[in-house]
């Protein structure tokens, strides 16, 4: 094993991806000059040339659409925007055809799409900058959606979506690039739908994603002292969404808390808990509780982004809500 | 600006073979409009249809100089270009009536979603423009490819408005894609008029001057202009020479879709152009003045392709609906996931 910030096992992904496959492109706004917003394509355009990384105008829609029609003229292309917020400006392009384009043309096509979205919010950076809005896509057809925790799923997964023939959505929390984690030495992927246990515990699930997973770990942690054995679940893609391991664990432990970044109304928690309670309501001891984000834009003030998102005593304090009954 | 050119093109210059093949692909194209209709009023095909009719020189003189493996996006009433890049007719209907035998397996498809990969058909998308961004992306995987083929990005005048035909031209210009847009303007985007749609010096076609892309402008209803000029493009962008815009003054001779009376139109210009305009019949009475072809060769090839319209209707209409299971398959591709 070795250690690599998820920063590190995202470049360490693209490179080896890239060099794997001779018809894979990269390119994106700032992406080949400066190595992107945060720097994870550095390296890329030195080792692929001009053709194959590229900076392109800022144009988000031409960026998704264009990625639709290299993959239709056989390209396995891999992109990113800035942020994730900037999804509002290809919508179009995502919503409607990347994803269903296979569908609606008869199943005749491989979409080989890649798109890196990073999310969450971030030292100030306000309402249009800071957004998670995976769930948006979990309503989609068509698309995969990946949210990976730590830098070894970073790197498994991402290597996965490139292979994949299908379009994948990759958000990444931007907290998140900084973070060290054990990465395998030798070459491997993570296959999508497969969910991960995070912490093993028998009183209560704690079913979190991306950067809130550190959240509920850290939770789970110090509710072990108070005597609260919880288990945390990593679903690591939202679409496919492993249901059986979620379900597993639920009836094991008969409670289960939600974590997650997006605003709390509509968020990937409410398609979690419907499922939850389609599914296992009778093995439920408690209600099931959702902790997200405050259902309002995302404030530029820090001391009040600090108030908008989930944190470790509000995770806690729902957990132990659940064990009262 | 845009170049504007107006020339008559002697059909002398051409082989016989070659001017009766673009007779029968427009031929081909209005038998099948014509024939589509009946089947809507006699109630085998549901939806929307966008007809083309009226506009048949387009397709049949662009795709006369494609190679199979060229890439087009067709547009709104784009049957006219499917057919002539080849898609077979029984397909086309087989969408149509949402049989298996249609392009998408039995989903159905009316005048978008039909994609025909092996001759470079790629489809198009029900929100309009979305072909600009597609083709950049078609271009750039071409150059990178090396491959020499050539992407058609069809469209029309309202379209043109889309926030996506910047994006589009954008990239083809800066990256010297091997891109033809070729914009069939029929006058109207639904009910509204090009020039209440669009700020224009004259033409849409000399908006290309500002993304370095050279731009003219043609008559779309003279069949041997479009394929001369539609041919150079294509050998440019072929060889290396970047993207070309093409506007073909065209219309549209039925509503926005059927059953829309087009009650904004005047109708002494609509008879003008279905009258003195019409692609076919001037192509026809040209070739005729110019003794390439004798009237019982014209109507021969008319017979022959309504025999073939009607076949490709009965296969259509033989061929078993989906099963009910056909919503779910194919969601997702199978993969490595």
């Amino acid at each position: 094993m070795k250690t690599l910030t998820l920063m590190q096992a995202i470049n360490e992904a693209l490179l080896e991806e890239m060099e794997r496959d001779p018809n894979s492109v990269y390119f994106g706004e700032d992406v080949a000059a400066m190595s992107g917003a945060f720097g994870a394509t550095a390296g890329l355009l030195d080792r692929f040339g001009p053709d194959r990384v590229f900076d392109t105008p800022i144009a988000e829609a031409t960026i998704a659409g264009a990625a639709l029609g290299m993959a239709l003229a056989g390209l396995t292309p891999i992109t990113e925007f800035s942020f994730a917020d900037f999804v509002g400006i290809a919508f179009d392009e995502i919503y409607n055809k990347l994803g269903k384009w296979n569908w609606m043309h008869g199943c005749c096509f491989k979409i080989p799409v890649t798109i890196r979205l990073p999310v969450g919010a971030l030292a100030g950076s306000g309402p249009e900058h800071s957004q998670s809005p995976q769930a948006l896509f979990m309503h989609s057809q068509g698309l995969y959606v990946a949210v990976p925790s730590n830098a070894c799923d970073a790197k498994g997964l991402l290597k996965t979506a490139i292979r994949d023939p299908n379009p994948v959505l990759f958000f990444e929390h931007k907290l998140l690039y900084g973070m060290p984690g054990e990465v395998p030495e030798e070459e491997y992927t993570i296959p999508f739908g497969v969910a991960d246990v995070k912490r093993e515990g028998s009183d209560v699930t704690i079913v979190a994603t991306s950067m809130q997973v550190l959240t509920a770990l850290n939770a789970a942690n110090m509710l072990a002292a108070e005597g609260i054995e919880a288990e945390v679940i990593d679903p690591r893609t939202l679409i496919p969404l492993d249901r059986k391991a979620i379900l597993d664990s639920v009836r094991k432990t008969g409670r289960v808390v939600i974590v997650h970044e997006e605003p709390k109304t509509g968020g990937t928690g409410a398609e979690l808990a419907a499922i939850i309670a389609e599914e296992a309501f009778f093995d439920l001891a408690a209600p099931i509780k959702r902790v997200g984000s405050a259902d309002t834009p995302i404030p530029q003030s820090i001391f009040l982004e600090m108030e908008y998102k989930p944190n470790e005593e509000k995770v806690m304090a729902a957990v132990r809500e659940v064990m009262q009954y | 600006m845009a170049e504007v050119i107006e020339r008559d093109v002697d059909p002398a210059r051409y082989d016989k073979d070659f001017l009766l093949l673009l007779y029968r692909e427009m031929v081909k194209q209005r038998t099948f409009d014509e024939n589509l209709i009946r089947l809507l009023h006699e109630g085998k095909v549901s939806g929307f249809y966008h007809s083309g009719m009226g506009q048949e020189a387009t397709g049949a003189g662009t795709c006369a100089s494609l190679r199979d493996d060229d890439y087009i996006l067709y547009d709104h009433r784009g049957c006219n270009q499917m057919i002539a890049k080849g898609v077979p007719l029984d397909k086309i209907y087989g969408d149509f009536m949402g049989r298996v035998c249609g392009t998408t397996c039995g989903l159905g498809a009316g005048i978008v979603h039909v994609a025909y990969p092996e001759l470079g058909v790629l489809g198009q998308s029900g929100t309009l423009g979305a072909c600009f961004v597609i083709a950049a992306g078609t271009g750039y995987a071409i150059k990178v490819k090396k491959t020499e083929q050539v992407c058609v990005c069809f469209f029309g005048d309202g379209t043109a408005a889309r926030e996506t035909f910047h994006g589009g031209m954008n990239w083809a210009g800066l990256y010297n894609l091997p891109i033809v847009f070729y914009c069939e303007n029929n006058e109207y985007g639904i009910s509204t008029h090009y020039t209440k749609a669009h700020a224009l010096k004259e033409n849409i076609a000399d908006r290309a001057d500002g993304y370095g892309i050279p731009g003219y402008v043609i008559d779309g209803n003279d069949v041997l202009l479009v394929y001369e000029v539609a041919k150079e493009a294509i050998e440019r962008a072929r060889s290396g020479g970047g993207p070309t815009f093409i506007e073909g003054k065209t219309f549209r001779y039925r509503g926005h879709f059927e059953g829309d009376p087009a009650l904004y139109r005047d109708q002494a210009v609509v008879d003008e152009w279905m009258e003195k305009r019409d692609a076919i019949k001037n192509y026809r009475a040209k070739l005729i003045a110019a003794g390439a072809a004798a009237e019982a060769e014209f109507d021969a090839i008319d017979a022959d392709v309504e025999k073939q319209t009607l076949d490709a209707i009965a296969a259509a209409e033989a061929s078993p609906m989906p099963e009910c299971t056909r919503i779910y398959e194919g969601i997702f591709v199978e993969g490595v996931v």
